[in-house]
C-alpha cells in the first residue's frame, strides 16, 4: 500500500485519504461561456507527467494539495492548500439586490 | 460514590449496557455513571489494567474549542499550549490539550473528573454583544460527539498492531503524541497518556476517542483485539490506582 | 514394515524422535515423528505417491519436498489442496489423496492419457472458439474432471479464528537462508529494527540439507553461526513458517503466518528469496521416484528419510556430486552418475564420488525412466548426448528406483518482480538475473545469482548493510557485491531432451508435455505471454516455478531468438496461495447506533439499515408490517407520534462570513434570515445535480445549525472544507451528528405532551411559529427544539447532546402516556412526507435531477451573485427539460400501486420512473411521485406506467402536497 504524507498528519496509507480531483481554476461563472463553463466541468487533463491534485485526510477531513507523477505514481510533495489559497474569494454582485 | 444504575442519571455512556453485561459496578461523576470497577479484587483488576485493560470514561467531562483564535483565546484563558499540531499538552490539573490541528484543541479531563477546568471555560465563552467580535474559537459539543476509552497496560501496542495502521510502539508514539487514524475501519483519535505511578512504575495507557454512535461496535472489537492478551475490561479505581 | 525408510540420527534435524505421532493417508495408518511433514512420514513408509496429476491423472510423488510444487497437494478433511511437503504432520489427522476417480490407486480417469492425442494444446481454444456449441456437450465432462480438492462444509468442518495485525521495521529481510541470516545481521549490527520472515519452519536455507564439501560438514557450521548470530536481539526479530506472499508500493509485504495476515510495513527490504532447483526434461520424468537432487538431500537431512535404495542420478553441476554423497551416506547405492557434461570438473565432491567407485557417465543424459507399474519407476535409460537435446543410438538400461535431477536452477525472483525489478540473462551462468531493483529494495544469494557461499554470505552482508542505510541508519560504508559469485557451471543451458514417444513433461502441474508447447509455438502464439495464455503453461498451482524457464528456452529455439532478449513471464502476487480467511481476518463493518437504539429493541422495533446507522423501520410484528406501519401514520395524523431522527446530519456553521458561505454552499438566499427561523437548504453539485438538502437554524447572527440527509452529511461536510479551503471565508463548519441526538414528536397533541416537559421556552403558535428555532431546556436536557414540518403536523424537533438521548426519549414517552404517544419508524415517515409530497433526495432524485426537473425553483435565490451549481443550473434552465418529477395519484384507484422504479412510459418509449407511491392510509388512495415527460406534466394529464407483470395502468398528475394543500396542520 502506498503512503503519503499529509500536511497535517504525517505519512500514512493511502487507505487513509480521498483523492478529490485535479487542481483546477474555476473559471468566473458569470462571465464565461457555456462552452469553457462545460469544459472546466467535465474534461479532465489526464496529462501523463506531474500533476496538482486534491486530496483529502479522512479521519480529519483536511483537504490538502499534491504533486504526483502520473506516469510513475511517485508523490513529489504535499503542502497545505493555504499555499496556494492565500485570500479570500469574492464573486461579483449581480444587478439586482439581494433578498 | 455509591453503587448506581446508569439509567438513573440523564446523561449516559452509549455501552452502559455492555458494561453492565461485564460486570461493572457503577458511580457517579459527571451527572453520569462511570464504570468503578468490576466486582473482582482490587488488586486483580490493577493487574489487569497493568498488563492489558480497557475502560469507558465516556461520561467523564470532555470538550474542545475549534475555528480561527480558538489557541489564542484558550491560552489567554490560562492553558499552556504549545505549538506542534498533533500533540497533546498536559496542563496543570492533569488535563490534556490535545491540538488536533493549527485550530482546534480537544480537551479531556483529568481522571478526578470534576471538569472544574472545562465548567470555567464553558463559562467564559460567550458571543461578543456586537460584530465585528474577536476571533475566539467556537465551543464544540466533543462531550457528546466522542465516545471516551482508555486502554493500559503493556500490551496496549500489540493490541492496536491488529486494528491500526499506524505504529504505536513506545519507541515510535511519544507521550502526548496523537494519531487521528482509522480504527478497526473507523475514524478514530490516540492519545499517549502514560499512568507513572508515585514509585516511578510506569504503565503504558492510550486514550481512544471516537464517534460515540459507534461506541458500541468499537469496544466490542476492541476486546475482540484485547482477548488473545487477556484484555479485560477495568474501572475507573485501577485507572487511579495506576497513580497511586 | 513401519518407517523402513528411516534412518538413524544425526539425519533427520527438524524430527524429534522422542514424539512418534500416527496419521492416516487414504485410510491407512502412518507412524511418523513431531516435525515430519505429511509428505516425509509418507515417505520413511514407503508411500511414494501423492497424487494424481491434473489433465491424465498421472501418479505423482515428491519433486521438490520444499512446498513449491503441486504434486503433494493432498485433501485434509476441512481443507483442499494443501502442501504435503509444508503441512505438518499431527496425530489423528486423516489425509486423503485428491482429484481421482474410483480409487488413488486404481484411478479411472488415468485413461484419460490414452487419448492425449486428442487434447491437444490450445483444446480450449480450438474446440470452443470454432464450434461455440460443442461447448454444451464438453461442458458437463470438462466441469466433472477440473478442480482438484473438494469443499464439504458438511464434513469434518470447522470455523477459525482468523485476523490481520500491521508491523513495522526498519529493514524487512525475506529469506531465511545464508544470504538472509547474514543480512539481517548486518543490518540489525547497523542499529536497524529488522524482521527476517522464512516460509519454512527451520532457519537455514539450504544450509540445512545441501553439502558444500567432501566432508558434509560445513553447511551445519555455517548455519548454527548464523542462527547464533540472530537470535536474542532486541532489535531483531524472527518469524518462522511465515510465507511473505507479495511486495507492495512503499515495502508493504504480506505475511502469512498461522491463521494470521501480516501487513508488514518496512523502510527498506532484502530479498533472499533463495533459488528453485529445475527439473530435466526426459520421458516420464513426472513420475514418483524423479525428484530433484535437492528434494533428495532434504529427505536425508531435515527429516531422515532415505529416498530409495538405488540411484541413478542426472547431473549437469557438481551438486549432484554433493547429492550423490550424501545418499551413500544414507544407504542408498548410487548405481550410475549420467553427467551430461562432456568432461568432469575437478571439484573436491566429484574426487570424492569418484573414490567411492561410482560409475559416473559423462557426456551422458537420461532418456527415458522406465517402470513396470507406474506408480514407481523401476530404471532409466542411459544415453550418450549428440547435441542440444538429442542423444545418440544406443542406451544402456540400468534398475533403480530413484532418478534425481541436478541440471540447474532459477532464482525465486517472484517478490523481486512484485518489487519491479528488471531481469536480465545471464549467458555465463545460463540463468536469469536481477538486474535493477527499485529503490529500497536489495537482492542477496542466489535469487542475486550468486551461489559460492562465501560469496553468498558477502552479498547478504553487503544487502543488509544498504538496506540499513535506505532505511536511515548510519552506514559508512557498503561493501561491493562479491567478484567471484559461483554461479558458472551449475545450470545447463538445455536440459531438454523430448522423446518420440512423448510424456516429456515440461509443466507438471498442468500436464504439459514438450510437444505441447512446441505445437503453440507453431499454431502462432511464438511470444511466452502468449504461449502462456495459449496453453496454460505456468498457470497452474506452482505458477511457472519449475516450468517458466524450460518455456523461455524453448521459445527462443523454436522462434530463434535471443533468450538473452526474452523474459520469463510477468509474476503477480500472491506469490503462495491465501486463503479466504487470511484476506477477510476479522470483519470490521463499523455501524452507527442512535443513543436510543436500545430503547427501539425493547419497543420490538424492526430495524433497518441507514447508510451505516441502524433506524427502526416499524415497532412490531413483521407479519403486521402495513398495519402497524399504518397504525404509526394514523397516531401522528389524529395524535401524536414520536420518532427518533438522531441519525439526521448535523453541521455548525459559526463565524461572520457564515450566512455568506451558506449562500454559497446552497440555493437559496441566507444573509437576511432572521435569528430564531429555520430556512429550507437545497444543495446542488457544480453540474447543477440535487445532492442534499435539509434545514439551516439560525440560532444566533454568527450560527447556522444546519441540518443534512443522513446518507449525506459526510460528504456535504467534506464539500464545505473543499470549497472553504479555496474561497477562505472567516466560517468554521464542524460536523456535529453524532453529538446530538433528536427526537420528532409530531401530531395534534404534540405540544401538550412538549409542553409538560418544556417549561423555559414559550410554545405558543404565536411565539414559537412554524419554522420557528429556539434553545432552551426539555425534562431538564438542554436542548435546539425546532419546528419544521416533513411529516405535516403540528410538530417539534428536539436535538439535545447525545449522552442524553436516551433520557430524553424516556421523558417524553413518560409525559405522551395519557395522551397514547406511539413511538413511529422510517417507514411511517416515508408515508407521511409522501402524502406532503416532500421529496427525498436520492430517493426521489436521481445523479441527474436539477432543479427544474425536481420542481424546486421556488428554492433558488436568482439574484445572489454565486452558488455551486449555479451556472449549470442557469444553462440547464435555458433548455428544454426532457422528464419533470410530478406528483401522481390513479386514474383507476382499483389497480395496484406502482412500486418504486416502475417505468413511465409514453407509447414504447421509456420516459421515467416512480420514485415513490403509497396506498395512503390518511386520504385512502393511491399517491406518488414519478418522472414524466416534461410535455406531460400540466396536473390533469395522464401517463402510462408498467408494473410488475408487464401490465400498463394510467395515472394522472396531480398537484401536492396531496394532504393538507394549505399546510394548516403543521402551522397550528
Amino acid at each position: 500500500m502506498k503512503i503519503m504524507n499529509c500536511p497535517l498528519n504525517g505519512p500514512r496509507n493511502i487507505s487513509e485519504f480521498v483523492w478529490g480531483g485535479e487542481v483546477k481554476p474555476m473559471p468566473d461563472p458569470a462571465a464565461t461561456s457555456d462552452q469553457d463553463w462545460a469544459e472546466w466541468l467535465f474534461l479532465e487533463n489526464n496529462e501523463a507527467g506531474i500533476v496538482r491534485e486534491w486530496w483529502c485526510h479522512v479521519p480529519t477531513s483536511f483537504w490538502f494539495i499534491a504533486e504526483r507523477n502520473t506516469v510513475t505514481d511517485e508523490i513529489l510533495k504535499t503542502y497545505p492548500a493555504g499555499d496556494v489559497f492565500k485570500s479570500r474569494v469574492d464573486f461579483a454582485a449581480k444587478a439586482e439586490k439581494q433578498s | 460514590m455509591n453503587a448506581i444504575a446508569p439509567a438513573s442519571h440523564l446523561r449516559r455512556s452509549f455501552i452502559y449496557r455492555l458494561l453492565a453485561a461485564s460486570g461493572a459496578e457503577f458511580g457517579e461523576v459527571n451527572g453520569g455513571a462511570v464504570a468503578l470497577h468490576y466486582g473482582g479484587s482490587r488488586e486483580a483488576e490493577l493487574a489487569t489494567a497493568r498488563r492489558l485493560g480497557l475502560a469507558d470514561l465516556s461520561v467523564l467531562p470532555h470538550g474542545g474549542f475549534k475555528g480561527k483564535g480558538t489557541v489564542e483565546w484558550l491560552t489567554a484563558q490560562g492553558l499552556a499550549i504549545g505549538p506542534d499540531s498533533n500533540v497533546a499538552y498536559k496542563q496543570a490539573g492533569g488535563e490534556w490539550a490535545a491540538r488536533l490541528a493549527p485550530t482546534e484543541i480537544f480537551l479531556l479531563d483529568s481522571l478526578a473528573g470534576t471538569g472544574a477546568l472545562l465548567q470555567r471555560l464553558n463559562a467564559a465563552w460567550q458571543w461578543a454583544a456586537a460584530a465585528p467580535r474577536p476571533a475566539q474559537g467556537y465551543p464544540m459539543p466533543r462531550q457528546d460527539s466522542h465516545a471516551w476509552f482508555m486502554a493500559t497496560g503493556a500490551f496496549v501496542p500489540e493490541m492496536f498492531a491488529k486494528i491500526c495502521g499506524v505504529d504505536l510502539r513506545r519507541e515510535h508514539f511519544a507521550e502526548g503524541a496523537i494519531a487521528q487514524t482509522s480504527v478497526a475501519k473507523m475514524s478514530a483519535i490516540i492519545i499517549r497518556a502514560d499512568r507513572p505511578a508515585k514509585d516511578g512504575r510506569v504503565t503504558p495507557a492510550y486514550h481512544v476517542l471516537a464517534d460515540i454512535a459507534s461506541a458500541e461496535y468499537l469496544w466490542t472489537c476492541l476486546m475482540d483485539a484485547a482477548a488473545e492478551f487477556d484484555g479485560k475490561p477495568v474501572g475507573l479505581r485501577a485507572l487511579r490506582d495506576l497513580e497511586a | 514394515m513401519s518407517q523402513l525408510n528411516r534412518l538413524p540420527a544425526p539425519f533427520g534435524r527438524l524430527i524429534d524422535r522422542a514424539k512418534p505421532l500416527t496419521f492416516e493417508f487414504e485410510g491407512r495408518a502412518i507412524e511418523g515423528f513431531a516435525g515430519d511433514t505429511i509428505a516425509s512420514a509418507l515417505a520413511a513408509n514407503e508411500q511414494w505417491m501423492l497424487s494424481r496429476s491434473f489433465k491424465y491423472h498421472r501418479p505423482r510423488g515428491i519433486l521438490t519436498l520444499a512446498g513449491q510444487d503441486a504434486n503433494t497437494l493432498v485433501q485434509l478433511p476441512d481443507e483442499p489442496s494443501c502442501l504435503a511437503d509444508r503441512y505438518p504432520a499431527r496425530h489423528g489427522l486423516k489425509v486423503m489423496a485428491q482429484n481421482y476417480f474410483g480409487s488413488f490407486d486404481n484411478d479411472m480417469a488415468r485413461l484419460v492419457e490414452l487419448a492425449h492425442r486428442f487434447l491437444p494444446v490450445g483444446f480450449y481454444y480450438k474446440t470452443f472458439n470454432e464450434k461455440k456449441s460443442s461447448w454444451k456437450f464438453w461442458e458437463p465432462v470438462v466441469r466433472a474432471m477440473a478442480g482438484l480438492g473438494k469443499i464439504d462444509p458438511k464434513a469434518d468442518f470447522h470455523h477459525s479464528y482468523y485476523d490481520k495485525k500491521y508491523l513495522f521495521a526498519d529493514v524487512a529481510v525475506i529469506g531465511g537462508g545464508p544470504a538472509g541470516l547474514a543480512a539481517a545481521r548486518a543490518a540489525a549490527d547497523a542499529g536497524a529494527e529488522v524482521i527476517l520472515v522464512e516460509e519454512n519452519e527451520a532457519l537455514g536455507g539450504s544450509l540445512g540439507y545441501a553439502r558444500f564439501d567432501a566432508k558434509g560438514e560445513r553447511g551445519n557450521q555455517v548455519l548454527d553461526d548464523l542462527v547464533k548470530g540472530v537470535e536474542g536481539r532486541g532489535n531483531l526479530s524472527v518469524m518462522t513458517g511465515a510465507i511473505c506472499s507479495g511486495y507492495f508500493a512503499d515495502h508493504w509485504l504480506p505475511v502469512i503466518q498461522g491463521n494470521r495476515f501480516y501487513k508488514l510495513r518496512a523502510k527498506s527490504v532484502v530479498i533472499a528469496t533463495g533459488s528453485l532447483e529445475q527439473p530435466a526434461v526426459f520421458r516420464n520424468n513426472d513420475l514418483p521416484g524423479v525428484m530433484m537432487a535437492s528434494a533428495a538431500q532434504r529427505l536425508i537431512r531435515l527429516y531422515g528419510v532415505r529416498p530409495g535404495r538405488k540411484a541413478v542420478i542426472l547431473a549437469a553441476n557438481d551438486d549432484a556430486y554433493g547429492a550423490a554423497l550424501d545418499l551413500l551416506d544414507a544407504g542408498t547405492e548410487v548405481v550410475a552418475i549420467a553427467d551430461l557434461r562432456a568432461t568432469a570438473s575437478n571439484s573436491p565432491l566429484v574426487a570424492a564420488v569418484k573414490a567411492r567407485g561410482i560409475a559416473i557417465h559423462q557426456g551422458h543424459g537420461i532418456s527415458e525412466a522406465l517402470y513396470a507399474k507406474k506408480s514407481h519407476i523401476s530404471g532409466a535409460v542411459l544415453a550418450p548426448v549428440a547435441g542440444e537435446g538429442t542423444f545418440g543410438r544406443g542406451g544402456t538400461q540400468v534398475a533403480c528406483d530413484l532418478i534425481l535431477m541436478s541440471v540447474g536452477f532459477s532464482p525465486a525472483g517472484q517478490i523481486l518482480h512484485h518489487a519491479g525489478a528488471k531481469f536480465g540473462y545471464c549467458h555465463a551462468s545460463n540463468m536469469f538475473q536481477p538486474v535493477e531493483t527499485p529503490t529500497g529494495v536489495h537482492a542477496a544469494g542466489s535469487v542475486n545469482n550468486t551461489y559460492d557461499l562465501d560469496a553468498v554470505l558477502a552479498d547478504g552482508r553487503r544487502a543488509g548493510l544498504a538496506a540499513a542505510r535506505d532505511a536511515g541508519l548510519g552506514v559508512a560504508e557498503i561493501p561491493a557485491a562479491p567478484a567471484e559469485k559461483g554461479n558458472v557451471g551449475r545450470t545447463h543451458p538445455w536440459p531438454i531432451f523430448p522423446h518420440e514417444r512423448g510424456f516429456d513433461f515440461v509443466d507438471f502441474d498442468e500436464d504439459l508435455k514438450y510437444h505441447d508447447l512446441v505445437n503453440g509455438i507453431a499454431d502462432g502464439y511464438d511470444n511466452v505471454e502468449l504461449l502462456k495464455r495459449y496453453s496454460t503453461v505456468g498457470m497452474g498451482p506452482s505458477q511457472g516455478k519449475h516450468s517458466a524457464v524450460a518455456a523461455v528456452r524453448i521459445v527462443a529455439r523454436e522462434t530463434g531468438g535471443d533468450i538473452a532478449r526474452m523474459s520469463v513471464t510477468t509474476q503477480r502476487p500472491p506469490y503462495a496461495p491465501e486463503k479466504f480467511g487470511h484476506l477477510a481476518g476479522r470483519v470490521f463493518d463499523p455501524e452507527r447506533r442512535t443513543a436510543m437504539h436500545h430503547r427501539h429493541l425493547e419497543l420490538g422495533a424492526q430495524m433497518m439499515p441507514a447508510g451505516i446507522w441502524w433506524r427502526p423501520a416499524y415497532y412490531g410484528a413483521k407479519s403486521e408490517r402495513s398495519a402497524l406501519i399504518n397504525a404509526e401514520v394514523r397516531a401522528v395524523r389524529e395524535n401524536v407520534g414520536l420518532i427518533d431522527v438522531s441519525t439526521l446530519g448535523g453541521l455548525d456553521v459559526r463565524g461572520p462570513d457564515a450566512a455568506e458561505f451558506l449562500n454559497r454552499m446552497y440555493t437559496f438566499a441566507y444573509v437576511k434570515q432572521p435569528v430564531g427561523r429555520s430556512r429550507y437548504v437545497l444543495m446542488t453539485d457544480n453540474a447543477g445535480v440535487i445532492t442534499d438538502d435539509g434545514v439551516a437554524c439560525r440560532f444566533h447572527d454568527e450560527h447556522f445549525y444546519v441540518t443534512a440527509t443522513t446518507s449525506g452529511v459526510d460528504a456535504v461536510y467534506r464539500q464545505m472544507l473543499f470549497w472553504n479551503a479555496q474561497w477562505r471565508l472567516d466560517v468554521d463548519v464542524a460536523n456535529v451528528t453524532a453529538a446530538y441526538a433528536g427526537v420528532n414528536i409530531a401530531g395534534p397533541k404534540s405540544r401538550a405532551v412538549l409542553q409538560k416537559v418544556c417549561s423555559d421556552i414559550d410554545l405558543s403558535a404565536e411565539s414559537f411559529p412554524y419554522m420557528g428555532v429556539r434553545l432552551g431546556t426539555v425534562a431538564g436536557i438542554p436542548a435546539r427544539l425546532m419546528r419544521v414540518g416533513f411529516v405535516g403536523e403540528l410538530g417539534y424537533e428536539i436535538h439535545v447532546p447525545a449522552g442524553y438521548g436516551e433520557a430524553l426519549w424516556d421523558a417524553l414517552m413518560e409525559a405522551g402516556k395519557a395522551e397514547g404517544i406511539r413511538p413511529f419508524g422510517v417507514e411511517a415517515q416515508r408515508v407521511l412526507r409522501l402524502e406532503k409530497g416532500h421529496i427525498i433526495v436520492s430517493q426521489d432524485t436521481d445523479g441527474l435531477t436539477n432543479i427544474w426537473e425536481a420542481d424546486m425553483a421556488w428554492a433558488v435565490a436568482k439574484s445572489k451573485p454565486f452558488f455551486i451549481g449555479g451556472r449549470s443550473t442557469e444553462i440547464m434552465g435555458a433548455k428544454k427539460q426532457l422528464r419533470k418529477l410530478v406528483g401522481f395519484t390513479l386514474k383507476n384507484d382499483a389497480d395496484p400501486c406502482p412500486e418504486e422504479c416502475h417505468l413511465v412510459l409514453k407509447g414504447e418509449e421509456i420516459v421515467g420512473r416512480v420514485t415513490s407511491a403509497v396506498r395512503s392510509p390518511s386520504l385512502g388512495k393511491v399517491l406518488g411521485l414519478a418522472y414524466v415527460h416534461a410535455d406531460d406534466a400540466a396536473p390533469g394529464t395522464s401517463f402510462e406506467i408498467k408494473i410488475d407483470g408487464g401490465r400498463r395502468i394510467t395515472g394522472i398528475v396531480t398537484k401536492y402536497p396531496f394532504y393538507d394543500p394549505d399546510n394548516k396542520r403543521q402551522e397550528m
